[in-house]
This record gives structure tokens, C-alpha cells and sequence, in this order.
């Protein structure tokens, strides 16, 4: 074709009105997936992308949603938030992609969120967990979170603290960030509040990815506390666990050590195997078997082993999982692919998810996720690794505001 | 207001400190003398550790068990495989680089943290792994009731005996009086008649094994996840730094400061034990021109370090208004002045 000075001038129109035209049309329902698949992160972010895999397989095979398949675009955000923008801002206008459900750390999360409210698209972030993304100051129409927060997390740590009577002093190990400095603010004020006998008679703060925590462990343990809290997360939990086993730290306060940041997960399990702190409470997103599991849990995990071909499967898929399925549900309820219905259907709606009834609160774009804890024990099949035992779902329903 | 912590807490932050500082300085060292050596500020040389450590985990897991025996068969192997892939590299790629300017250097060593990183994680997936400590190892001693893990008591002495070696090496053998010309000057060297290029490979050996020995060593302490080799890398640049960039005694004493610093700086200030180490590091650079040597900067550095952070603590300020003025005394003697005034 020439281009002549006519069809010149029809192509700006002809380009903004294309976007539009496709999307709104038939063809699949397109979804931006920022997610770390490199560098450490990629942990976290490689078995959570197979989860939002394996919904959208399950979704397809059951004839998609209004009729239309979905399709994941991924790509690495490198769990930085200057690359998670980048190529957020490329699915956007690049790819046209109708929805965006990523993001894992909980710096890239917040810069994700600017960019799906700059755009007016949805923004469902299934893993970060600072209190920052969804405070009133940054919440917007378009972001959702179905993780648990900090608040949530370290306001159910401390549930469960308290229940120790004898405890009268505690101690508080967390990495020098974000997340570690919200989730100790939010464990010790619950806790005061509800056990205002009990002091915190130490806190540690090692910078992320410290090599050796001896000093820390030393000096906590110098103060006597009655009870740690941690919230030494992934391989930092491992790392930390391994060097303060030897120390004595964990006969030290008998044991009673709340954990956060997953430790109860099959993933730091499995890396530590006979050395887990055995006796300790931990916390998981999801665990391969619970008492009471609902059928569908028991269905999920056996399609997740299938899937991912790991048994016991990796507590991090249904982060994702969960995070398509609220999107799913809720451009069902809408009734049609459109950012600003679907982000209206999103608020208050509850969905049947494979850990039971999860809702999207209508305030703060926030799901009432909550997580399981339990004793972790020796494995009483004999397996080398800890297993949860009597693991609890905690609902944080009642203590989240 | 800052309490003078009893003794037994003291000694016990100061077991912690060495261990830390040993540690440090087993990755330390090679880094060193590649400096020293090879003039190249290699980066990838957490990368060669977080090697050596997946290699140890992969044969203490797969094929020697954690018992005495295959644990430190898989530690000698994975020494043995880092310092050869080390070799590799050297010949390959890094003998390329030795006439570009440093800058290129630093971005050439920097892409291979890139690559190597990549690489492990398609070899050995993102999961978090471990080693067990063999069972002899696992227990402790007690002394002045501070505990002291055997496998800590392992790697301080292996540390020590590093540091023993090199400075035999370096000081009792002709092959180290070749290394020591080298580093002086490389040409001259040459031209009489040393094959360098050999030289250069056999010194990027050693120093790559001895990445892999560390990585090896800290596995039976450390989760190992992607991640590890840049975690690490800064801390140990900041101990070649302290140290006098090159030397190996000033990488042992840079480690033990940088272990102390940390050990003893989280009593005084918690919250800063990330800064403690920058403070330690601005302080020495900033008073080694007045040093008659890198370890009187060092030994002032220490405790102006802890001069400011009792600056930053409420109540404290006079006692580190107190300590910073004492030792720049000692640093600046103004009494050197006194007496030249009178001859």
C-alpha cells in the first residue's frame, strides 16, 4: 500500500481505536503476569506462575469465561520494581492485556499498583504482603490483594503468643525492611494488647541475606526471653535455624518460637530436613493435607502434584491460583471483560476456593487470607523432614482492622 | 543510656564475631589475591562460592552422605571442580580482559555473576537446600558459659590454618617470590623468563578453590537459594577494602574487624548493625592517609567506629564525643609537633 497523506492521517485513529476493538471482542481474554522467574526470588515465583498455569487449564477445559478463553502473558519482573513497571507498562501497551495478576515482593507490588491506576487496569497482587500497598493513602479502584498482609500475619503470630501464660518476656528476630519492621509493629501491639503483662525485652534486626545471625542469636539470648517471634523467611529461615540450633537458642525458651514468613511451608521443611527446629509454631499458605480440608483442597492437591510433578507439592501455587480465581469470579459476576465493572463486582465478592470461602473486602481491597499454623513435629510416617501438626487455619477476619 | 554488657555476653558476641570473621575471610582471601595478583576486582567470586557450595550439597545429597568421610570428600571435590571451572574461566575469557581498563573489568566479572547465577538455577532449581552437619560436628563445647558449636570450631581453625598457608606460600616458597614479583611488576617478570600466563591461571585456581572451599564449608550453616553469591559479595569487599586491597594478613585482620565490629556493634546499637560495617569502612578510608599502616587504621578504626555509635545513641553522646576525640588523637599525635618544634 502507498502511503498517501490520507491514510497517514487516518493512522493515529486507526491505532487508538485498534487496543479497544480487539480486546473488547472475541478472542481470548488476555492476562499480564509480572512475576520474578530469575534471582532469588524466582523461589517463590516460579511454582506460584504454575498455580495461575494450572487454573487457566482448568478454566479453559471447562469453556473459559463468557465464552472466551484466557491467555497468560508472563514475564520476569525480576523481582525489581523498576522492571516489574517496565514490563507491567509493556503487557499494557504492547501486549494489550486486559487484566494484570502478579507481582511477588513487596517493593514491586506498590510500584506495579501506580501503573494500574495510571491505566485503569485491574491489579490483583496474589503474594506481596507490606500493609503499604493497600493503606488509604495508595489504595485505588484498581488494586486487590489476595495475600495476607503484615498486619494480618503478625496480628495472628501474636494470637497465638499470647495463649502462653508463663510467657512474660519475648524476643523479636526480623530482617532490617518492609515487611520485617511492619509485621514486628503489628505482632507487638496485638500482643500488648492482649497480654499487657508481657514485655519484649529484645529486638534483633540483621540486615536481608545476613551470612551469619551468631551475633544476633548471642545477644537475644543474653536478654532470657521466655518466647522468640521471628519472621526469618525462606532460605533466611533456614540459614538462621541452622546456626541457632547449635547455640541452644531453641532449648533455651523450650521451643516456644512463633514463625511467620512460611516457615511451616513444604519448601523450608524439605531444605532442612532432620535439622528443622522441631517443636517450634510455624506458619503456610498451604500445606499438602489438613484436618477438615475440604474435597476441593484434597482435589487441588492432587491435580497440583500432578501438574507440577512434586510430591508433596510446593505451598506456593495456590497463591496464584487463588489470585485468577478472584479475577475469574469476578469478570463472571461482571458479565463482561471491562476494568471498571469488574473492579466493582471484585468488592465484597466471596468465592469458594480450594481452602474454603475467601472475600475480597469491600473497604480495603484486601482478602481475609489467612494462614494455617501448627507444632511442627518429626514426620510420624517416618519421613525425614517436619510435618505441621494439627495445623490451624487462622481467619484474621476478626482482628484485621 | 548504654549499659556495659557482663563479661559472658562479651565473650560470647566476641565467639560470634570470629566465627563471622573467619568466615569472611575464607571467601575473603582469594578475593584478595586475585587483587593482589591479577589487578582484577573479580565480582564473580561469590558466584564461584555459591558454586561450590551447590556442588558440596549435590554430592553429600546424591552420592557421599553427611557422614565424616563424605562430607569432606564432597568439601575436597567441590573445591577441586571450582578451582578447575575457575581455570576455565582464566583461560578463556579473563586473560582477554587484562589490558581493558578496570571498568570493563568490573562489567566483564559482573556479567558472569549474570551467567553463573542463571546457571544455577537451571542446574539446581530455586529451592532453598541444606546439608546436615556431620554427627561428629554437631555438638558443642562449653566454656565461661558461652557454647561453642564444634562446626564454628571447625571453621575458625580451617580459616587460621588458610592464613598460615598463604603466608607460607607467599614468604617461604620461591613459587611465592614469583607471586610477589608478579603482583610488583608483571612484565619484568616476564621478561625474565616466567611463564605469567601460567603463573596468572594457577593463581585464579587457588583463589576460585578456595570460593569453593568456603562455599563447601558453609553449607552445613546456610540455607543455600539463588541469591547467595550476591549476598555475600559486598561484606567481603568491604573486608579486602578494610584490609588494604591485596594482602592477605590485612584480609585476616580486615575480617576480624568487620566480625568484632558487628558482633559487639549490635549491643550498642541493634538497629545498626547494616551501618556498623559502611561506618567501620568510611572510618578506615578516611583515616588511612594518617596511619603510618592498614593495620593502625584498623586498630583506630574499630574503636571509632563504636566512638560513632554511641554519637547516634540518646544519653551516650558524651562518652562517644569522648571516644572519637581520644582516638583522633592518637591518630593525628599532636606531640610529634611538640618535639620537632624543639630540635
Amino acid at each position: 500500500m502507498k502511503i498517501t497523506r490520507r491514510t497517514f492521517g487516518a493512522l493515529p485513529l486507526a491505532l487508538t481505536a485498534l487496543p479497544g476493538a480487539v480486546s473488547a471482542q472475541t478472542g481470548p481474554i488476555k492476562i499480564g503476569v509480572p512475576i520474578p522467574l530469575s534471582g532469588p526470588a524466582a523461589l517463590f515465583g516460579d511454582p506460584a506462575l504454575k498455580g495461575a498455569r494450572m487454573y487457566v487449564e482448568e478454566v479453559n477445559a471447562a469453556g473459559g469465561v463468557l465464552g472466551r478463553n484466557i491467555e497468560l502473558v508472563v514475564r520476569d519482573s525480576k523481582a525489581t520494581p523498576d522492571e516489574a513497571v517496565r514490563v507491567a507498562r509493556e503487557m499494557i501497551l504492547k501486549e494489550n492485556v486486559d487484566f494484570l495478576v502478579g507481582t511477588l515482593t513487596s517493593a514491586e507490588g506498590p510500584a506495579v499498583s501506580t501503573i494500574a491506576k495510571e491505566n485503569k487496569i485491574i491489579l490483583i497482587a496474589p503474594i506481596p504482603k507490606t500493609d503499604q500497598l493497600t493503606a488509604p493513602q495508595n489504595l485505588h479502584p484498581y488494586i486487590f490483594r489476595t495475600a495476607a498482609n503484615s498486619t494480618s500475619e503478625g496480628r495472628s503470630c501474636a494470637e497465638i503468643m499470647a495463649k502462653w501464660a508463663d510467657v512474660k518476656k519475648v524476643a523479636i528476630i526480623a530482617h532490617d525492611y518492609a515487611y520485617g519492621q511492619d509485621i514486628n509493629k503489628e505482632f507487638t501491639a496485638h500482643l500488648k494488647k492482649l497480654r499487657p503483662d508481657v514485655e519484649v525485652v529484645d529486638s534483633q534486626w540483621p540486615k536481608l541475606g545476613e551470612a551469619d545471625y551468631t551475633p544476633f542469636i548471642n545477644a537475644q539470648m543474653s536478654k532470657k526471653p521466655d518466647a522468640i517471634f521471628s519472621a526469618m523467611w525462606g532460605g533466611h529461615f533456614v540459614t538462621w535455624a541452622k546456626q541457632a540450633k547449635p547455640l541452644g537458642m531453641f532449648d533455651a525458651v523450650k521451643n516456644r518460637v512463633v514463625n511467620g514468613g512460611e516457615a511451616g511451608s513444604v519448601e523450608a521443611t524439605r531444605a532442612l530436613g532432620a535439622e528443622y527446629p522441631f517443636g517450634i509454631i510455624a506458619n503456610a499458605y498451604d500445606l499438602p493435607s489438613y484436618p477438615g480440608e475440604p474435597e476441593a483442597h484434597k482435589k487441588y492437591i492432587e491435580r497440583i502434584k500432578a501438574f507440577t510433578k512434586e510430591d508433596p507439592p510446593s505451598s506456593w501455587p495456590i497463591m496464584m491460583y487463588i489470585g485468577m480465581q478472584f479475577l475469574v469470579e469476578g469478570i463472571k459476576k461482571a458479565g463482561v471483560v471491562d476494568n471498571d465493572k469488574v473492579a466493582a463486582a471484585l468488592l465484597g465478592l466471596t468465592i469458594e476456593t480450594p481452602i474454603g470461602k475467601q472475600t475480597m473486602r469491600a473497604k480495603d481491597h484486601q482478602a481475609d487470607r489467612g494462614e494455617f499454623y501448627g507444632e511442627m513435629i518429626k514426620d510420624p510416617a517416618g519421613g525425614a523432614a517436619a510435618v505441621m501438626k494439627d495445623a490451624k487455619y487462622i481467619d484474621p477476619a476478626p482482628f484485621m482492622d | 543510656m548504654f549499659q556495659l554488657p557482663d563479661l559472658t555476653l562479651i565473650l560470647g558476641q566476641l565467639r560470634g564475631g570470629l566465627t563471622t570473621a573467619m568466615f569472611l575471610f575464607l571467601i575473603a582471601s582469594g578475593l584478595s589475591l586475585i587483587f593482589g595478583v591479577l589487578k582484577i576486582i573479580n565480582f564473580a567470586h561469590g558466584s564461584l562460592y555459591m558454586i561450590g557450595a551447590y556442588i558440596a550439597w549435590y554430592f553429600v545429597h546424591y552420592l557421599t552422605g553427611n557422614s565424616m568421610l563424605g562430607f569432606w570428600s564432597a568439601v575436597l571435590i567441590s573445591a577441586t571442580l571450582v578451582a578447575v571451572l575457575g581455570g576455565l574461566v582464566e583461560r578463556l575469557l579473563l586473560r582477554h580482559m587484562y589490558k581493558v581498563d578496570e571498568l570493563y573489568q568490573l562489567l566483564f566479572t559482573y556479567a558472569l555473576v549474570l551467567v553463573f547465577s542463571d546457571a544455577c538455577k537451571f542446574l539446581w532449581g530455586t529451592q532453598s537446600v541444606s546439608v546436615q552437619r556431620p554427627d561428629a560436628l554437631s555438638g558443642h563445647f562449653t566454656a565461661l558459659d558461652v557454647r561453642l558449636p564444634y562446626y564454628d570450631l571447625v571453621i575458625i581453625v580451617v580459616g587460621l590454618l588458610i592464613a598460615g598457608g598463604f603466608w607460607l606460600l607467599l614468604n617461604r616458597t620461591s613459587f611465592g617470590r614469583i607471586i610477589r614479583a608478579a603482583a610488583q611488576d608483571r612484565e619484568m617478570l616476564g621478561a625474565l623468563g616466567t611463564n605469567v600466563s601460567w603463573l596468572y591461571t594457577s593463581m585464579f585456581m587457588l583463589a576460585s578453590g578456595l570460593a569453593g572451599l568456603a562455599g563447601a564449608l558453609v553449607t552445613p550453616i546456610k540455607g543455600i537459594a539463588p541469591g547467595l553469591d550476591v549476598d555475600i559479595i559486598i561484606e567481603v569487599f568491604i573486608v579486602v577494602v578494610i584490609g588494604g586491597l591485596g594482602s592477605v594478613w590485612g584480609t585476616l585482620f580486615g575480617s576480624l574487624a568487620y566480625g568484632v565490629t558487628l558482633a559487639l556493634g549490635i549491643l550498642v546499637q541493634p538497629r545498626f548493625s547494616i551501618v556498623a560495617a559502611f561506618i567501620l569502612m568510611a572510618v578506615v578510608l578516611i583515616i588511612r592517609p594518617w596511619c603510618k599502616s592498614q593495620y593502625a587504621a584498623l586498630a583506630y578504626g574499630v574503636p571509632l567506629t563504636f566512638g560513632v555509635l554511641f554519637l547516634f545513641l540518646p544519653g551516650s553522646v558524651p562518652v562517644g564525643i569522648a571516644i572519637v576525640l581520644a582516638v583522633g588523637v592518637l591518630i593525628a599525635q599532636p606531640w610529634r609537633f611538640l618535639g620537632s618544634a624543639r630540635t
